[in-house]
């Protein structure tokens, strides 16, 4: 069995993000690039998964769509333990192009259980896993906060509203995964460093151009405002704000 | 005649086991790997005089230091007299050395005097271990086996100091009753003597010849059973205080391997090109015995199981998993197991066993504070921190483990630059409204300013909301006193430092030069900063990595300012406020910076008083080694609340800190005691600005 | 031409999000001078499928399940998709939870409909189709443009207010024709009851050691239970063991995002915020004006904890009524 990783290359989350000229993208001076943390995640699962499969999961396959500045988060991924990686060369327009390139990687290829983080942490899209199982054709599960091979077979565990469930499906299927899916993520190990700096990182050029959406332009959120002191005399006032100008009750 | 060949006998028998177990602990040195070249012979040997000779670190525990040092002492004296024995057994003499004159007798008389005191001081230790409970003595590795080593150990002695008495008593009675003279001078024996009256000249000559083959067969048998006993130390304790690590003790050895890794990924032309070598370098860190270094397995041979380090290790205290005694004693035990399978079976033999995980768990190693109390408790220089590390670089390294907080402070470390999760551009919050321009490297390019020093304000200083009141009563001392500064703000990131004491040696190698270079290219010579972890780091380690700067702590360039007169403060301010002194593992033990804090207080108050453990004997706060990230692993209580009740004890209403992690732990203790009105937890640097007169 | 809105159903029961969809749909079927057709698949009862047009809906849908019973992304897809031709949908409503997150790129690629997730607000424009949804984390919003004919978009939770606008429209009940068959088994199912797991949850009242001690967390609780919150707090708490160690909230504690973080008597260190600084809303009580807490909350009260939080609850139980 393969698995393949979809990885997405995102800010570090600490990053201000400020807006470049014109506002149709963020300015990327001094930004460190991370791997997408849902899908860091996700490797590691991946990892734990295969070796845990007793030789059953052959490899897990890191896919990603973007340029050639990336590369450096894909070596992060391959030093943390995965076996190889695909860059499609393109730059990321938008969810669907990502879903429709990654899928012709996965046509190809061939992969038995394929791994997307719920959302990226710049898009925040939550749609690249759910677009891909679309363009194959193949099963997909979404929520999905625990993957476990058991008797020689796959269980999925995913979030209902209020509960679990946990389901098989027959592969080759998407899941799409969220936070819980590992404890932690994984480091890299030296050793996996050293190797990642030489493995081959396999580049394929886009198979089509497609596009539906499009941003034009960002806009900064208003400022968080100070904090509004209400007098402790009168602490339902606090409430009826809650519930009418934040919106949270 | 007959005499000379049974004794020469003996004696081959003796040597040859002795070659023997010689060969045998060769032959496990050879496995060892290096440690450092032995250079500063005339530092060694000073030391050698200090601590081995002069048993000063034994001292530190005053009562039974001193008995513990007549025993060695004695033990020294003694062996003039047994380097007599042998010749006169071989050759069929007695008392040959007699013609040494004045000198002689000197030494036999010491001897004779210390073959008492030394008596008395074994059945003392024997008392202690047989009835009364010393809690050092007890532990998980305090086997059965090592008890009765010790007891047997002590009374080999203590027959070995019996027959020595009873053999030169013998002797003056012999000369004596045949009127003969008396080769030495015996102040005890000659009383014995005197005493036993009623014993013939054949009495006393068959008390002389029995003693004689008892002491020196004692001997015998006691220097061959040293080696597989804990009292090896008799050999080796000499030998490893003159082979020390003679490195500060906040330093840690640097990695090159690693260097040789990092240099290539930093270089944008070699990043993703194979290294020149086409072998893969030796394991990272230590998992089993043949990666040890060979201090370590001297370390380990030479080890007494004293437990005077792990008495005083903070994580055992408050009832976690980890011993520095116990990490000697396995290291000892595995390569007796490993040992003779590797020379059988050759270096690379594997018995499915090793160090860590078979004889030392990943929850003893992860427990460690780093505050270096057991290195600087043993009394003969073991380093038990050194091996700690290198297991802690095995897990992290060869196997990416270590606990989840850890490898998030990693993650951050390389994303964003400091161990907590915040952007660089907040690192100058802690100066808004300051009230003065406050000079920045990255700002000043193009005007003439050239600052005298950088202040390194550090990741808590920037991000932590205590601490960052402290970073800015600091420069606000420094703007006052119209010092030549400014801070790198924005461009500052991680020393490296808990990467380093977690095991993570490729991150803070990675920070380390990336500081380096970013300092250099500023042209920085003299680094002021206020914490401790990072003054240790730039002071002891970045040399190693190219960064050479001369390093001062907030407290000492305070201290010398007070000292010189520029900085005036007011006496009369907290004249009568009590004050105490926590001492920071990492400007303390490490670095021996224990006075200037203490300079700087007593020029504050007259009401300082001294927590009952100070100086090189104070209890860290729990925050080293990683353990301020993390959960605190299983135990009986916590180092922090040990700590603040220790400080409560001393009445003090300021406890006084110089150090981020400690003002951290130090300020908890007082809200977990519910003392946080009436006592408060300041910063040194906060109490000058205080009493500061404008 | 309509928007089809997407309404799911817990056992049948619409909830509060649903009638926030058929609002949002309603308004932008206004926008843009057309009807709104609810959709709702599995066992809804008339009676609850009726109140759909009470908030906009002209056309109100059941599929029956027809034996699906389970939750399959496949089948799902092919019954909206199936529907919102039929009904020459131009727009699609989902909300952006668990299976408006499933759904929604699947019917992306399906009907070849740009998608627009974690909108907040009505489009900015209609032609272009422009929407505003989150991006980078809440740090920037987007402007997106979609430029299929077909647009999909899933409303970010708690962000549109419910307004009746009733249509008095009859739902009609719909099989599916479909031929596409279920690959999903489920194994085992666990529904949680009683207490809300903190990870999970929406709202969190958390205690400090400003509570004194653990006899008074009472209130709490109270003020927990009614708001349907989960409970936590700071770790000295959790270290003097006034509350279970699952509780602990911060740096070496549980790291949590729920909409509402209500604060008691916790000071505001760094390690406890660096487990709870990315909640959307955070309210502090505390009676120290100085609490670094207050720098990162939006709404405050200086104050004994003691004191107000008893009056908190009364407050939200006449909220209740």
């Amino acid at each position: 069995m393969k698995i393949l990783v979809c990885i997405s290359n995102v800010p570090d989350t600490t990053t201000k993000i400020k807006l470049a000229e014109g506002n149709s993208s963020i300015d990327t001076a001094g930004i460190q690039w991370v791997i997408n943390p849902w899908d860091e995640l996700s490797l590691t699962r991946a990892l734990e998964l295969k070796e845990a499969s007793g030789g059953v999961i052959k490899s897990v396959t890191v896919a990603h769509a973007g340029p050639v500045s990336s590369e450096p988060t894909i070596r992060k991924a391959l030093a943390i333990g995965a076996d190889d990686a695909v860059r499609v060369n393109s730059v990321a327009k938008d969810s669907f192009s990502v879903a429709f390139e990654l899928s012709e990687v996965i046509k190809n290829d061939g992969y038995d259980i394929i791994m997307c983080g719920i959302e990226s942490s710049d898009f925040n899209g939550s749609a690249v896993g759910g677009m891909i199982s679309e363009f194959l054709g193949i099963p997909s599960v979404s929520s999905v906060s625990g993957i476990s091979f058991e008797n020689g077979a796959i269980l999925i565990t995913r979030e209902i509203d209020g509960g679990k469930e946990t389901v098989k499906v027959p592969s080759p299927f998407v899941a799409v995964v969220q936070k819980g899916i590992a404890k932690e993520p994984r480091i890299a190990s030296m050793r996996g460093i050293m190797s990642a700096r030489t493995k081959q990182i396999r580049v394929v050029e886009p198979a089509g151009d497609v596009r539906l959406t499009e941003v034009v332009s960002y806009e900064k959120p208003a400022p968080r405002a100070a904090c509004r002191f209400v007098d402790p005399e009168n602490p339902a006032l606090l409430i009826e704000l809650l519930q009418n100008e934040a919106r949270v009750l | 005649m007959a005499r000379q060949i049974i004794f020469a006998l003996v004696l081959i028998i003796t040597l040859a086991v002795f070659a023997f177990t010689v060969k045998r602990l060769a032959g496990f040195f050879s496995f060892t790997g290096p440690a450092f070249a032995v250079r500063d012979i005339r530092k060694r040997l000073i030391l050698t005089l200090k601590v081995a000779f002069g048993q000063t670190k034994i001292f530190r525990r005053p009562v039974l230091g001193l008995l513990h040092a007549l025993v060695f002492w004695g033990f020294c004296l003694i062996l003039f007299g047994s380097i007599e024995m042998v010749i006169d057994g071989l050759a069929g003499t007695e008392r040959s050395l007699h013609t040494l004159g004045g000198f002689y007798d000197f030494m036999i008389a010491s001897g004779d005097i210390f073959a008492v005191i030394v008596a008395v001081s074994i059945i003392v230790f024997l008392v202690r271990r047989l009835f009364l409970h010393v809690p050092r003595f007890e532990g998980i590795e305090m086997k059965k086996r090592s008890h009765v080593d010790a007891g047997s150990a002590l009374t080999l002695i203590l027959l070995l100091m019996v027959s020595l008495l009873t053999m030169n008593t013998g002797y003056v009675g012999e000369m004596a009753a045949k009127g003969e003279p008396v080769h030495g001078i015996f102040p005890v024996s000659a009383l014995l003597a005197g005493v036993s009256a009623g014993l013939s000249e054949n009495g006393f000559h068959i008390l002389h010849e029995i003693s004689w083959w008892s002491h020196i067969l004692l001997i015998f048998l006691f220097a061959n059973y040293l080696p597989y006993s804990k009292h090896f130390h008799v050999f080796m304790s000499v030998p490893n205080v003159f082979l020390s690590r003679l490195d500060p003790l906040g330093k840690l050895s640097n990695m090159d391997s690693i260097t040789r890794e990092v240099k290539l990924m930093l270089n944008p032309e070699t990043a993703f090109s194979a290294s020149s070598e086409t072998e893969s370098p030796a394991r990272f860190g230590v998992k089993d015995v043949q990666d040890v270094s060979w201090k370590n397995y001297l370390d380990s041979l030479s080890c007494t199981e004293c437990g005077r380090c792990t008495s005083v290790c903070p994580a055992n205290l408050t009832g976690k998993m980890l011993s520095p005694r116990k990490i000697m004693m396995d290291l000892r035990a595995r390569m007796k197991e490993k040992g003779p399978l590797m020379i059988k079976n050759g270096k690379d033999f594997e018995d499915g066993r090793s160090l860590l995980g078979d004889y030392i768990s990943h929850e003893e190693l992860w427990a460690c504070t780093t505050c270096n109390a057991c290195a600087q408790e043993c009394p003969i220089n073991i380093n038990q921190p050194s091996l700690i590390i290198e297991m802690r670089r095995y897990l992290v390294l060869e196997e990416a483990s270590a606990p989840g907080e850890l490898k998030s402070i990693f993650s951050n470390i390389e994303n964003n630059g400091a161990p907590w999760q915040y952007s660089a551009e907040e690192r100058l919050n802690w100066a808004k409204d300051i009230g003065f321009s406050l000079p920045v490297f990255s700002e000043l390019n193009g005007s003439h300013v050239n600052p005298e020093y950088l202040f390194w304000v550090g990741c808590a200083g920037a991000f932590d909301d205590r601490y960052k009141k402290v970073v800015r009563a600091f420069a606000i001392l420094l703007n006052r006193l119209n010092i030549s500064f400014a801070v790198l703000g924005k461009e500052e990131t991680c020393t490296g430092d808990p990467a380093r004491r977690s095991g993570n040696e490729m991150l803070f190698q990675m920070q380390a030069l990336q500081v380096t270079e970013l300092l250099n290219g500023y042209g920085i010579k003299k680094i002021i900063t206020t914490c401790p972890h990072c003054y240790n780091t730039f002071k002891n380690e970045y040399p190693d990595l190219g960064g050479s700067f001369d390093v001062i702590s907030h407290v000492e360039f305070l201290n010398t300012l007070i000292e010189e007169g520029s900085l005036k403060l007011n006496k009369q301010l907290m004249k009568d406020v009590k004050i105490t002194f926590h001492d920071p593992c990492y400007l303390g033990r490490a670095n021996e910076i224990y006075s200037e804090p203490r300079q700087i207080l007593h020029s504050l108050t007259d009401g300082y008083s001294e927590m009952e453990r100070n100086r090189s004997f104070a209890l860290c706060c729990g925050a080293g080694g990683g353990q301020m990230f993390k959960e605190a692993e299983k135990g009986k209580s916590e180092v922090f609340i040990e700590r603040t009740g220790e400080a409560l004890l001393t009445g003090a209403n300021i406890i006084a800190t110089a150090c981020p992690f400690c003002m951290t732990m130090l300020t908890d203790g007082l809200k977990y005691n519910n003392r946080e009105e009436d006592v408060k937890n300041m910063d040194i640097a906060e109490l000058v600005l205080q009493a500061m007169e404008t | 031409m309509s928007i089809l809105v997407y309404t799911e159903n817990w056992e049948g029961k619409f909830k509060k999000l649903s009638f926030e969809l058929v609002s949002y749909a309603s308004a932008l079927a206004e926008m843009m001078n057309t009807s709104v057709t609810a959709l709702s698949i599995g066992s809804a009862g008339t009676e609850e499928m009726r109140k759909l047009g009470t908030y906009g809906a002209s056309k109100i849908i059941n599929i029956a399940d027809g034996g699906v019973g389970v939750f399959d992304t496949r089948v799902y897809t092919d019954i909206i998709a199936d529907v919102a031709l039929k009904e020459g949908a131009t727009v699609l409503i989902l909300s952006n939870n668990i299976s408006g997150k499933a759904l929604a790129p699947r019917l992306s690629v399906r009907l070849k409909a740009g998608l627009g997730s974690g909108v907040s607000r009505l489009p900015l424009s209609l032609d272009p189709f422009i929407v505003y949804k989150r991006a980078y984390s809440g740090n920037a919003y987007a402007h997106l443009i979609i430029r299929t004919d077909v647009r999909i978009l899933t409303l970010a939770q708690n962000s549109f207010v419910m307004k009746e606008n009733p249509t008095g429209a009859e739902p009609e009940v719909l099989k599916y024709e479909g031929a596409v068959k279920p690959m999903t088994e489920v194994a085992e199912r666990s529904v949680q009851t009683g207490r809300m797991l903190l990870t999970d949850a929406g709202i969190v009242v958390s205690g400090g050691r400003g509570m004194k001690s653990a006899e008074n967390w009472g209130p709490l609780e109270e003020l927990a239970s009614l708001l349907g919150a989960a409970t936590a707090c700071s770790r000295p708490v959790s270290d003097e063991g006034w509350r279970p160690h699952e509780e602990h909230t911060g740096q070496t504690g549980k790291i949590i995002a729920p909409d509402l973080y209500l604060a008691v008597g916790i000071s505001g260190a760094t390690q406890h915020l660096a487990g709870v600084s990315s909640s959307k809303y955070i309210v502090a009580i505390n009676n120290d004006k100085d609490a670094p807490i207050f720098e990162s909350a939006q709404y405050g009260i200086v104050g004994d904890a003691l004191k107000v939080v008893p009056k908190l609850v009364e407050a939200v139980k006449a909220l209740k009524k």
